[in-house]
């Protein structure tokens, strides 16, 4: 038999497959080649081959260390706070009630919200002087808190609008999946007497866990990358204490022009993301996903 | 081959007489009037009141030349690393760019941009190099040769409220241990109401653009005469540890998160008794729709503390238009240039936009600068007499430098590390970057 009329899609999909892992290869290749070199948008002394000095300089460099565990720490309590919400406001919602429709509707906004527009809300209500949020807590009694000027709690305010613009994605995940659980079964388990904390561990969680795992990945992944947030509420300051990886590579490369110390940062984050996301992938997801 | 060349030739017989035939039809004349009519320039430019009113203004330069605008603005944060892009590519992207003069020396050593002087005594129509306040201008040149024109500048001084100073009984500032005293007076006789003293805190230039008045003002400098960082002196700690120990002690909350616009907000609001800031919060202040301070005022030198100061105290920040040596419009780009930068224009301006950064003498001497300005026009010249144009580094890797000390500065100001310390580190970093 002739190998098209075996399978004449390929015709459709090889071409496409193939232009993008050209264009992959081809990036991959001159990001390399820039991590070789050093490359100073502001130097007179031209560009050289320098070997492996970028990835040295980046292994003894304090401020990029501390900014990878900044990262790793945003990642890993962002992630898990943005499932956990998400999981308990999407069982909240699943009941039949008027508006219901409305509701979903209003929590998709800070999801749909330009991060700059939410940056700049949460920048204003976290201010020291005349904040909201202060303003709240004053009629309390409590003390003016200066989030974002003190470097234990900025980090934490970033989170809180992290936090905020992102569990309606998890929300909407977990809602999705939840209509599709068969009402029977877990009518089947009310009748049998189990308690409603029982049903949600035992029979609506082990279905969600699927989605829970790609939500989760997705979310860790874009928190990786996370930037917008950091660069209108804080810039990386106080002291340093809200720098990810990703806003130093970019202060490197935008700030300084080091392009190459730059791509270096932005290479090494890469590979660290993808071996973390690999390991997450190898024991956290539930097979069949995988 | 013959053929091809005597076609093309034919061809070239007949656009040369067409042009003739053009020439003559305008007139001639026109057409040395407007050399350039009919090109189109690609300028970059800062967002800035300047701005606003050279767009407004744009249709008159095409009537007075034929030559067509687009016209892009990006916030200044944003400017450079986009200019920088364009200029290492070499694309020719922009015709014209609008960069600080700190930026001047690395766009000239990196050969981004081009000297003017040729274009300058050809096409002089709207050029008058006297109008320029020299301190201006002066930046603009390197090795004797003009790079540049300057579109707005502005300085530095010490705003403080007349009212409470005599209500409190205190002196204007002249050091700045005044000013801690004055702090701790108004804290305390007003009770925590009002915050003694507020300064843009955050990370970066805003902080270093502050903290500098402190560190010329102490005796101190960035950068050694041979060209190294001079950070780790004990007047550079001295002059860290005052500014941070005033924010701290009788600052706002929040200072270590706070940029020019959350300053200027609370001392136009009067919740603050003294700021030390740019020229231009003048304007902001003494405008009855966006100020509960108008005409309670008071504007002063930035203080020194020594009398051996190796530079002002007071900075000099001037915005200039550049022309990209990759542009292939350059005269024409010239043309821009030097009508931005226009007495003509820059009185204009006066009527269209809030633009107290006038860098031309004559609109600085018009009627409608003295009524909109004249509160603090006074401080204002004053403090341009003294400005310092090495206020922040010029060299190069400025961006750099101010990115290490900003975060000494931060690091100090929210109380992680000591002031002789942090610089330390800032001056280590700050070396290595100048060998690169």
């Amino acid at each position: 038999m002739h190998p098209i009329s075996r399978n004449p899609t390929r015709l459709f999909y090889q071409p496409v497959i193939g232009f993008l892992a050209l264009a992959a290869f081809a990036l991959l290749g001159y990001a390399l080649w820039l991590c070789l070199h050093n490359i100073y948008l502001m130097g007179t002394k031209g560009t050289q081959f320098v070997g492996l000095q970028n990835f040295v300089r980046l292994a003894t460099d304090w401020r990029g260390l501390q900014a990878l565990w900044r990262t790793a720490l945003f990642v890993a309590l962002a992630t898990s706070a943005e499932v956990v919400l998400g999981i308990a406001i999407a069982l909240f919602l699943d009941k039949e009630f008027r508006g219901k429709k409305l509701v979903r509707a209003v929590i998709l906004v800070p999801m749909i919200m330009t991060p700059v527009i939410a940056g700049l809300t949460w920048r204003f209500l976290f201010n020291a002087q005349s904040g909201m949020i202060n303003y709240w807590l004053s009629t309390v009694g409590i003390a003016p808190v200066d989030w974002l000027g003190n470097p234990n709690v900025a980090l934490y305010a970033v989170l809180v609008a992290d936090i905020w613009q992102w569990t309606p994605f998890v929300v909407l995940l977990a809602m999705a999946t939840l209509e599709t659980i068969p009402k029977d079964l877990v009518e089947a388990a009310r009748m049998d007497g189990a308690s409603e904390i029982r049903v949600i561990w035992h029979v609506i969680l082990p279905m969600l866990r699927r989605t829970l795992a790609v939500a989760a990945l997705i979310r860790a992944i874009d928190s990786v990358k996370a930037f917008d947030l950091f660069y209108i509420m804080t810039k990386g300051g106080p002291a340093l204490s809200t720098e990810t990886q990703n806003l130093y590579g970019y202060t490197v490369a935008f700030t300084n022009f080091d392009i190459s110390y730059a791509m270096t940062i932005a290479l090494f984050l890469t590979i660290v993301t993808n071996i973390a996301l690999l390991l997450l992938n190898r024991f956290a997801m539930p097979k069949g996903v995988r | 081959m013959s053929q091809t060349r005597s076609v093309s030739t034919g061809i070239s017989a007949v656009m040369a007489a067409a042009l003739v035939a053009v020439t003559a039809w305008t007139g001639g004349a026109a057409a040395q009037d407007k050399p350039f009519a009919g090109q189109r320039l690609s300028v970059l430019m800062v967002g800035h009141p300047t701005t606003d009113a050279v767009r407004k203004a744009l249709p008159d330069f095409t009537a007075a030349t034929g030559i067509e605008v687009d016209l892009e603005v990006v916030p200044e944060a944003d400017s450079v690393p986009k200019m920088m892009l364009e200029f290492s590519a070499g694309s020719g992207r922009y015709d014209v760019v609008e960069a600080s003069s700190i930026h001047i020396k690395g766009f000239v050593g990196a050969d981004y941009i081009v000297p003017l002087d040729d274009f300058a005594t050809k096409y002089a129509a709207f050029y008058d190099k006297a109008d320029f306040v020299p301190s201006y201008l002066t930046p603009n040149i390197v090795d004797d040769k003009l790079y540049g024109l300057p579109l707005f500048g502005e300085s530095s001084f010490l705003m403080y409220r007349k009212d409470l100073f005599e209500q409190y009984g205190i002196a204007v500032p002249k050091t700045f241990d005044d000013i801690e005293a004055a702090a701790r007076t108004v804290k305390e006789k007003s009770n925590g109401e009002i915050v003694g003293i507020t300064m843009r805190g955050q990370q970066g230039i805003q902080g270093v653009y502050i903290w500098a008045s402190y560190l010329w003002g102490m005796g101190g400098s960035f950068l050694t005469d041979d060209g190294k960082s001079a950070l780790d002196t004990p007047e550079a700690a001295k002059a860290l540890d005052t500014f941070a120990r005033v924010l701290r002690d009788y600052g706002p909350v929040g200072v270590a998160n706070m940029g020019w616009e959350e300053n200027r907000l609370l001392f136009q609001q009067g919740k603050a008794a003294m700021t030390l800031d740019a020229t231009v919060n003048g304007a902001f202040n003494e405008d009855p729709s966006v100020s509960t301070v108008v005409g309670k005022v008071g504007y002063a030198p930035v203080p020194v503390q020594t009398a051996n100061a190796k530079g002002g105290s007071s900075s000099l920040a001037v915005f200039n238009l550049n022309v990209a040596k990759a542009s292939q419009q350059q005269e024409a780009a010239w043309l821009f240039v030097s009508w931005a930068t226009s007495k003509q224009q820059q009185i204009h301006s006066l009527d269209t936009d809030p633009n107290s950064g006038v860098t031309s003498l004559a609109a600085m001497d018009s009627e409608a600068f003295n009524k909109r300005y004249g509160t603090f026009k006074e401080a204002m010249l004053a403090s341009l007499a003294n400005g310092n144009p090495q206020y922040i580094p010029t060299v190069p890797q400025a961006n750099e430098l101010v990115n290490n000390t900003g975060i000494a500065v931060s690091k100090v100001l929210a109380g992680t590390a000591s002031a002789a310390d942090a610089l330390k580190e800032a001056n280590e970093l700050n070396n290595a970057a100048l060998t690169r």
